[in-house]
């Protein structure tokens, strides 16, 4: 890998960190969209493009709700995929590589949300002086220090590791390859079942089914499921609202939905 | 009610002030820290109706303190926040001007008040439903090494993102905490998030089924006939283990179990069962 590939990467990990911070979340921080960005910046496309889409099942849970730090998605994104290019691994390897620089890069994230400490009371001290440009100043401080610290956390990784890498994976025994190989396939179970912590109750457990035996029985791809959904949703939700309209003209007391807010 | 107050008088939401606004949106989380979280971008978000609304030193100073108290909420949906922050902040000035005692940091109480439920609402769509339904389908995509997977995947998400971030400014400013009350008196807030949970499930569960790969090799002999052990799961009904295994793994969740701890555990379980032959 060249110096500028290297640096090409950091300056991703930096605008990665930003989609979050400074870009209001537009996604551009998943794996499925900086797969294939490292890999045009290292003239293989497609790999990126399909490490990306394999790190984006495994990492599906992996979101920052709340005030938690989730396992960093950027430096575990571009650092293994960068790796599966560069040391032609397949993808159970490149996954196995995500998890633990992801985990890195988390320390990193908690270390700036503490250090952003700074730039916080420089905004306070801003408020008590009644000056505006000081609080721009005190955002933008913690800007640059999340996209400095990622911006590093790549560019070294990316730099200093490749061969590193490369040489340790090729240490790996043939089970512990089999092994990660095994798991990959299993590691979605796990962004699935914390959607379904999102998304699942005892209400509304049947559609959970209804769009699983739609893909297992009757083979209807993912784009097919959201079709029938968005059916199913509309309908229910046209039903509903019409039910509603008419409970409250014969009983204004109704409000069963209306209390779970 | 509150509507009509602020029409009937010079509002200070002139489309410059919106438009920097909602530019100011963006940012929220830039300096996130633990202490107060995204408090230091609510007030960057506020200044340019804070800039036209004070003139006086001390009054300046009293607002941007009061934005910078603790706050978090999903960022999609913030806007709205911003909108009834901003109408709440010129109706007070307006009642002191006429003389009138105010209580500013009620202010602060409806932000809180707003922030959890709507933050509920926008994890749910945004994260629970937008981003799964890019995700599912893009991913389907990008395994056949196609860029059209994450090109979707980023529209599908971003353009409710950016609809409900612009529109929700403007919303939030008319009719602020009025607007949620009268949504949720008829429910509709409650039925839509209902029913975007229903869309959010039908597709992770179309999800569970193609992208969980989970088959076994093992092999037995009974009464000297071969068994092949994923024939007989394949005989009760396709994709029986890749099911029975997310909800293992969604009952661990429910009682507590972290998800790293899960994640490392899936991995060292993979290696051991491949090692004896049974994965």
């Amino acid at each position: 890998m060249s110096l500028v590939q290297a640096i090409l990467l950091g300056l991703l990990g930096g605008i990665g960190i930003w989609d979050s911070r400074v870009g209001g979340i537009w996604m551009l921080d998943r794996p499925l969209v900086l797969g294939p960005i490292v890999g045009l910046i290292l003239g293989d496309f497609k790999t990126g493009i399909i490490v990306g889409g394999s790190l984006e099942l495994i990492m599906m849970g992996v979101v920052g709700i709340g005030s938690a730090t989730p396992p960093d998605t950027v430096s575990g994104t571009i650092l293994a995929t960068a790796f599966s290019i560069v040391s032609k691994l397949d993808v159970s390897a490149a996954v196995a590589l995500a998890l633990p620089i992801a985990t890195l890069g988390q320390l990193v994230g908690i270390f700036v949300r503490t250090a952003n400490g700074y730039f916080v009371h420089m905004a306070d001290k801003a408020a008590e002086n009644a000056d505006f440009s000081g609080i721009d100043k005190a955002l933008w401080g913690g800007a640059i220090l999340f996209f400095v610290s990622y911006f590093l956390l790549v560019f070294l990784g990316a730099f200093l590791g490749s061969s590193a890498i490369s040489a340790f994976v090729k240490m790996i025994p043939q089970f512990v390859t089999d092994g990660l190989n095994a798991a990959s396939g299993m590691l979605p179970a796990l962004g699935i079942a914390i959607l379904m912590q999102l998304l699942f109750d005892k209400k509304n457990a049947a559609f959970f089914f209804i769009g699983w035996a739609m893909t297992s029985i009757f083979s209807v791809n993912t784009v097919g499921a959201a079709v029938v959904g968005t059916a199913i949703a509309y309908t229910i939700y046209q039903y509903t609202i019409s039910n509603k309209n008419n409970n409250n003209t014969i009983d204004t007391m109704s409000d069963d939905l209306g209390g779970e807010l | 009610m509150e509507n009509k107050e602020i029409n009937n008088q010079e509002s200070i939401m002139t489309p410059d002030v919106y438009k920097k606004t909602f530019w100011r949106t963006f940012p929220l989380q830039a300096c996130f820290c633990y202490e107060r979280m995204q408090n230091v971008g609510f007030a960057y978000m506020m200044i340019p109706a804070l800039k036209k609304l004070y003139k006086d030193k001390k009054d300046i100073s009293e607002a941007l303190k009061r934005h910078l108290v603790i706050f978090n909420t999903t960022p999609a949906i913030v806007s709205f926040i911003a909108g009834a922050a901003i109408a709440m902040e010129e109706k007070f000035k307006k009642a002191k001007d006429n003389g009138e005692e105010v209580d500013e940091e009620s202010i602060n109480a409806v932000k809180a008040a707003l922030m959890g439920p709507l933050a509920g609402i926008g994890d749910s769509f945004f994260w629970g439903t937008f981003r799964i339904i890019g995700a599912g389908i893009g991913t389907s995509l990008a395994a056949k090494g196609s860029i059209l997977g994450a090109i979707l995947f980023l529209l599908i998400y971003n353009i409710p993102h950016l609809i409900v971030r612009y529109f929700g400014l403007k919303i939030g400013y008319k009719s602020g905490v009025v607007f949620l009350a009268s949504m949720n008196n008829g429910g509709i807030v409650a039925v839509l998030t209902e029913v975007a949970k229903i869309l959010g499930l039908i597709v992770v569960g179309s999800m569970c089924a193609s992208m969980v790969t989970i088959t076994t090799p093992f092999v037995f002999e009974l009464n000297g006939t071969k068994i092949v052990l994923q024939e007989i799961f394949d005989g009760i009904i396709n994709g029986i283990l890749p099911l029975g295994f997310t909800f293992i793994i969604y009952a661990l969740l429910e009682k507590g179990l972290k998800s790293t701890t899960l994640l490392w555990g899936i991995l060292i379980l993979g290696i051991v069962l491949s090692f004896l032959g049974i994965l």
